[in-house]
């Protein structure tokens, strides 16, 4: 069997939503339907067949050639299988999926990752804001799996986050990691103002000192941690990381004591 | 224009129509059949039913707390999107304009906001008035306000308290008035967390009873067509069955209308303490006829309770299902917004039974009133499944064998019989609420009644004949066909206007300046603040 592509034809007319595009959803359905599933957001309606031309047949490696920052919802809800995106993609990708891969070779919009419970998203270019974070109104952000982001965050990365681990590679706007109720956070390459602004729980790593703090943080040393060392090897045996981010005794912030204040930030002295 | 229903079976009890026939409108008006008239219009209502427009008299449909619900669960928003359907609290809350258009097509023509803060009057009217096709009315919440604990604390004359009543209707244009757990909102400023009839409310030294019988005089005596319409004590509480028989028996000769009375159902028999009162309750309402009840039925599924009951809400909190909510300790009442899911386990399925036993066993169709405490019980979208629970012992029996036996045990549900029949339906849903809100233009078919008619098309799909009417007539205006809006036009909002005292508005112009810094204009809006042409209508009180 061969990869199902959708080959973007020209920039579409208006923001679609990829959601019905997924292994699961597309599973026993002829190429002929698939073109007919409706994916325009407004009143152009556009089809796929509109927008893509379809190649291919396994539904459970699906490919999206050429990437437009209007494709919304990419691979939403995903259990299983692997979805690639060619190019960028829009808001909302891979928002609450469970399983499988999803990979674009570009950049994402905001809430990429948003709600994701399980399998593994990699964005090689920059990620929108609210990486990972909930949308208006919901309690949780990540609760499990994996988001690697190559590139940079925007302002609220890992918004709220539960479980689950993000890496952020070339550095975070403000606010990364604020609300985090547990999991663990992954920045390198610098942050802006106040990392793990309102955080309760959980674990920021970062490869400096951060820009700013909130007050309500407070110093604990730098202690001698088997954590840092399980989590350097780890992040390189995963492919996410070349060198190790912490060291034997990183330098250790508790807090946010506005809130719980059971979480830490994590830099190397 | 002249128009004619032609051919339906007419189900009219205040003027005793029952049966096939014509139902004649001029303009706005309902008519005598006119002598050789030729109808511009001609409706076919062949294997229809013709009622008057249902009237809900308690449903939170504006104002402060239902706009902090909003507020409090944006993922609604999205829930309501086409897509995806099937995300949770897709059935949980709406926009002003879905609110007009959803009762419109159910045959509603005239709804209540039974609680409206008289500080957040004007918002209140706004956001009523962005409600379309539909008539609105409000109640004025008083009983936890500064101004009238302390004049009962200081025996003012019952003359005082009535001017204070009558400028509060007149000035928020309420069409009544509520009392919402008397006394427990101002006690709960002081770190009472329980709160009964016979409690006194610290600092001020007056019971909760206290305030419910000197509001229920003043509003008798005003001649305010609608009784106190009292939310007791203790609401939900296992045992609020004793505080509602309590308030029951204080009704005292007076008319008296107790809202929701399901949640006040609960007896404390059974392994968990909690039973169903409601064949005592009944009981107790069948004998005291100066009693009118709504039952606020529970249906199963997500919702948010939104409530001024501030005590109530704080203690509810803990169950709050997304976890999130809102208590605000504000004056006078306050209030509390706190999302919840009814589930099909021991306390949803008792509580679900409850209300349906309320209805079924209060003989009186005039004096029990159909509601869910719109959003408390489930949202009003659930009210075709619910006629169809009370038309249908079928229905019923099959929802019974879907819930835990331990619950139905403690419940007589399953042992009644009865179904009620449109007739039925027509008074507790149209005649009744008419009759109880003074609002005697409608409510039925007679000659001179404003247009308001729901035309249902006969199937054996009680939810979805009753669900979707085929034809719905708003003062004469045809606006919903087969189930859809056809036509959006703007309602009135009902109101009483009693003449204030002007010793009266003195006293609380100095109150206003005094305890606020604030004039008292600051608490009244002129008509022209609602951007409609006629945005009231005036109902007169009784005489």
């Amino acid at each position: 069997m061969k990869a199902l592509t959708f080959t973007l034809v020209a920039e579409p007319p208006e923001r679609l939503d990829l959601s019905p595009l997924t292994p699961e959803r597309l599973a026993g359905i002829e190429r002929r339907d698939i073109e007919k599933i409706q994916i325009g957001m407004s009143k152009h309606g556009s089809k796929v067949g509109d927008i893509f031309r379809v190649a291919g047949n396994d539904p459970l490696d699906i490919v999206f050639e050429g990437g437009s920052t209007r494709l919304d919802r990419v691979a939403e809800g995903m259990r299983g299988g692997s979805v690639r995106v060619v190019g960028n993609a829009g808001a909302q990708a891979g928002r609450a999926m469970r399983g499988g891969t999803l990979t674009i070779e570009g950049n994402a919009g905001p809430h990429a990752g948003s709600g994701m419970r399980g399998g593994r998203l990699e964005i090689t270019g920059n990620a929108g804001e609210h990486l990972g974070a909930p949308l208006a109104g919901e309690l949780a952000g990540m609760n499990g799996g994996v988001l690697i982001v190559r590139g940079k965050a925007g302002a609220f990365a890992a918004d709220r986050m539960r479980r689950g681990l993000i890496a952020v590679l070339k550095g975070s706007a403000d606010n990364a990691g604020s609300r985090m109720i547990a999991g663990t956070l992954v920045v390198a390459g610098g942050t802006g103002e106040m990392p793990g602004y309102l955080m309760r729980r959980g674990s920021i790593l970062l490869d400096r000192a951060p820009k700013s703090l909130s007050p309500s943080f407070v110093e604990c040393g730098a202690p001698e941690s088997v954590f840092a060392a399980v989590i350097d090897r780890h992040l390189i045996a995963e492919g996410i990381l070349k060198r190790p981010l912490l060291g034997i005794a990183p330098q250790k912030y508790g807090g946010d004591n506005a809130v719980l204040g059971m979480g830490e930030v994590l830099f190397p002295r | 224009m002249l128009t004619k229903i032609a051919g339906g079976d007419i189900i009219d009890p205040v003027n005793g129509r029952v049966g096939k026939g014509d139902l004649w409108i001029r303009d706005d008006k309902i008519i005598a059949a006119p002598v050789g008239g030729a109808a511009d219009r001609t409706i076919d209502a062949a294997g229809c039913i013709v009622m008057a427009g249902a009237i809900d008299i308690h449903s939170h449909i504006g104002g402060g707390n239902v706009n902090t619900a909003r507020l409090l669960l944006p993922e609604q928003h999205a829930a309501h999107q086409e897509r995806p359907v099937t995300t949770p609290l897709s059935n949980a809350g709406w926009s002003t304009f879905q609110t007009g258009c959803l009762y419109a097509k159910m045959g509603f023509t005239t709804v209540v906001e039974p609680a409206m803060s008289p500080g957040a009057a004007l918002h209140t009217h706004l956001e009523l008035a962005d409600i379309p096709i539909i008539d609105k009315a409000t109640l004025a919440i008083l009983g936890n306000d500064d101004f009238l604990l302390s004049m009962i604390r200081d025996d003012a004359s019952s003359q005082m308290i009535e001017d204070y009543v009558a400028w509060t209707v007149a000035s928020t244009r309420a069409l009544g008035v509520k009392v919402i757990n008397a006394g427990a909102a101002a006690a709960f400023k002081e770190n009472v967390r329980t709160f009964s009839l016979d409690d006194v409310v610290p600092s001020y030294g007056v019971s909760s009873r206290k305030i419910v019988k000197t509001l229920q005089a003043a509003v008798d005596s005003l001649g305010v067509p609608h009784p106190l319409h009292v939310h007791c004590n203790n609401l939900g509480s296992p045992g609020s069955a004793d505080t509602a028989a309590a308030t029951i028996a204080a009704a005292e000769g007076l008319p008296l209308h107790l809202a929701h009375l399901q949640f006040y159902g609960y007896g404390t028999e059974g392994k968990r303490k909690f039973s169903s009162a409601a064949a005592r309750l009944a009981e107790l309402v069948n004998a005291t006829p100066e009693v009118t009840i709504d039952i606020g039925q529970v249906m199963f599924g997500q919702t948010v309770t939104v409530s001024s009951d501030v005590m109530r809400q704080f203690s509810a909190r803990g169950s709050a299902q997304p976890k999130k909510s809102v208590i605000h300790d504000g004056d006078g009442n306050g209030g509390g917004i706190v999302p919840y899911s009814y589930g099909k386990d021991f306390y949803g399925a008792m509580q679900w039974a409850i209300g349906l036993e309320l209805f079924l066993l209060i003989d009186d169709p005039w004096r029990v009133f159909f509601t869910t405490d719109h959003p408390n019980g489930a949202p009003f979208t659930a009210y075709p499944a619910l006629f169809e629970l009370l038309m249908s012992r079928e229905a019923r029996t099959e929802m019974i064998a879907r819930l835990p036996k331990s619950a139905m045990a403690l419940s007589t549900l399953a042992a009644i019989d009865r179904e009620y029949t449109f007739e039925e339906i027509a008074v507790m849903t149209r005649a009744s609420p008419a009759k109880l809100l003074g609002l005697t233009d409608r409510g039925h078919l007679g000659a001179g009644a404003i247009a308001d008619i729901a035309v249902y098309r006969r199937d054996g799909n009680i939810a979805k004949m009753l669900g979707q009417a085929a034809y719905v007539f708003k003062d004469g205006d045809l606006v919903v066909q087969d189930g859809e809006i056809t036509h959006y036009r703007w309602g009135k909002a009902l109101r009483l206007n009693p003449s204030p005292d002007k010793a009266m508005v003195r006293r609380l112009e100095d109150y206003h300046q005094q305890r606020y810094g604030l004039s008292l204009d600051w608490f009244n809006f002129p008509d022209s603040a609602i951007a409609r042409e006629q945005p009231f209508g005036e109902v007169a009180c009784r005489t």
